[in-house]
């Protein structure tokens, strides 16, 4: 009756690290928040392992389990906003070398990404970037499928409104 | 712009491939006729293989060791502690029923305090006939509500009807300098069992520890925001069975 992860919990735990990593990375952007958050989404999960429901998929329990985290994180501590702080905003043109096609479309996702109201970023990050279910991301996030739906358009309505605007800052500057 | 109308929403499904049947075959159609949908899919497309573009790499990143070793060796401090069980009762066979407290050494003061209130309360109010509660069981979501606001933990209230054990409701009660909740059930040979609720101020945990008072036994503990103790007349493996199942609903929540 001790409740304890198995060693196939763990093993499995072990496999989803990756993309427990990748999805972390989307939500707060940050390399070493998204593997704090990361940390601590293993040690509550092996805590909590005897909740999770092995007829379900393991990923989108971690992906609830860490997103909790994060939430809390966010409420308490402003540093998890995943909004960069203000003095790392002004120089956007200014970062990012024009001639580098690639890098530069990177630098544009991410910085647009950054703009997004955090509820917007989360549901799009599981959708377009961790491509779940609408269902799972519905159960994840605790909200109804129509929620998704309507957070999520307007999230890549929101990106779309940034790229082109950015975009055409771009062009007119390297022209 | 199209980004914002409802139809809309069908594209967005599409592209995520959430459409199936005649949903998906009427966008098909749709996008093919429409120039505007295809620009409008072409953007969600362009967004989504940026995105993977930017974060794709990670999973291909080795995962760090430390977060490896945590997921390959971390303790699990939550578990039912069966060997503490075992280890008070023992102790309580060696100093026997006179000093309930006396031959628990390990217990801390303040869960010392929380057994003795959860204890009395027990105590006072499981007697009372008519009064025993100040909110019904019909009224539970307020009961939740303002228990929850007054102990600053929002927390839920477990069902134990299942075991046996059907809600009659709660009222509020002082902790140390805090208030204080307790829920009382009552089972069909009208046993009653509470449960003492209060925070938590210190925020450390405390394993599941027990005391016997007459025929009285409590089980108690200490997790994250909320200080809890159980208190009914009954076997000691019929209040495992209980705090446990109380333990577990707690906890869900949080």
């Amino acid at each position: 009756m001790i409740i304890m992860a198995t060693s196939n919990f763990r093993n499995d735990l072990v496999k989803e690290l990756p993309t427990l990593r990748r999805f972390a990375r989307g939500l707060c952007g940050d390399a070493s928040l998204a593997d704090d958050l990361v940390q601590d989404c293993i040690e509550r999960a092996l805590v909590k392992s005897h909740l999770y429901d092995p007829a379900r998929p393991l990923r989108a329990w971690l992906y609830a389990v860490l997103r909790n985290i994060y939430v809390s994180n966010w409420r308490r501590n402003s540093k998890f906003t995943g909004a960069k702080h203000i003095d790392d905003m002004d120089g956007f043109e200014g970062s990012v070398p024009p001639d580098q096609d690639s890098n530069f479309s990177v630098a544009l996702i991410t910085d647009a990404l950054d703009t997004l109201p955090a509820q917007q970023r989360e549901v799009l990050v599981l959708i377009s970037l961790e491509e779940m279910s609408y269902a799972h991301a519905a159960e994840i996030i605790g909200v109804p499928i129509g929620t998704i739906m309507s957070r999520l358009s307007r999230a890549r309505a929101h990106l779309q409104n940034i790229l082109e605007e950015r975009g055409t800052t771009i062009l007119r500057r390297v022209k | 712009m199209t980004f914002e109308t409802i139809e809309n929403w069908a594209l967005h499904a599409f592209a995520d491939g959430e459409l199936e049947g005649e949903e998906r075959l009427a966008m098909e159609k749709l996008l093919v006729e429409n120039e505007e949908a295809r620009k409008a899919l072409a953007a969600i497309n362009y967004q989504k293989s940026e995105l993977r573009k930017s974060f794709g790499a990670v999973v291909d990143e080795p995962v760090p060791q430390a977060l490896l070793s945590t997921a390959q060796k971390f303790s699990i401090r939550r578990r039912w502690p069966y060997a503490a069980m075992a280890a008070s009762i023992a102790l309580l066979v060696l100093g026997g029923t006179a000093g309930w407290f006396s031959a628990l050494q390990s217990v801390s003061a303040q869960n010392i305090s929380l057994a003795n209130r959860a204890t009395v309360a027990h105590f006072v109010y499981a007697a009372e006939q008519r009064h025993m509660v100040e909110v019904p069981a019909s009224d539970q979501d307020h009961l939740q509500k303002w228990l929850s606001k007054r102990i600053g933990t929002e927390f839920q209230i477990p069902n134990l009807a299942a075991a046996g054990f059907p809600f009659l409701g709660g009222r509020l009660l002082a902790a140390d300098n805090s208030p204080a909740g307790q829920l009382m059930y009552e089972a069909a040979d009208k046993r009653r069992l509470t449960i003492f609720v209060a925070g938590n101020p210190s925020g450390k945990d405390e394993p599941v520890q027990w005391t016997w008072k007459d025929k009285l036994v409590t089980c108690f503990w200490r997790e994250g925001k909320l200080a809890l103790a159980v208190t009914g007349e009954m076997s000691d493996e019929e209040m495992t069975a209980l705090a446990k199942s109380i333990y577990d609903q707690m906890d869900e929540k949080s």
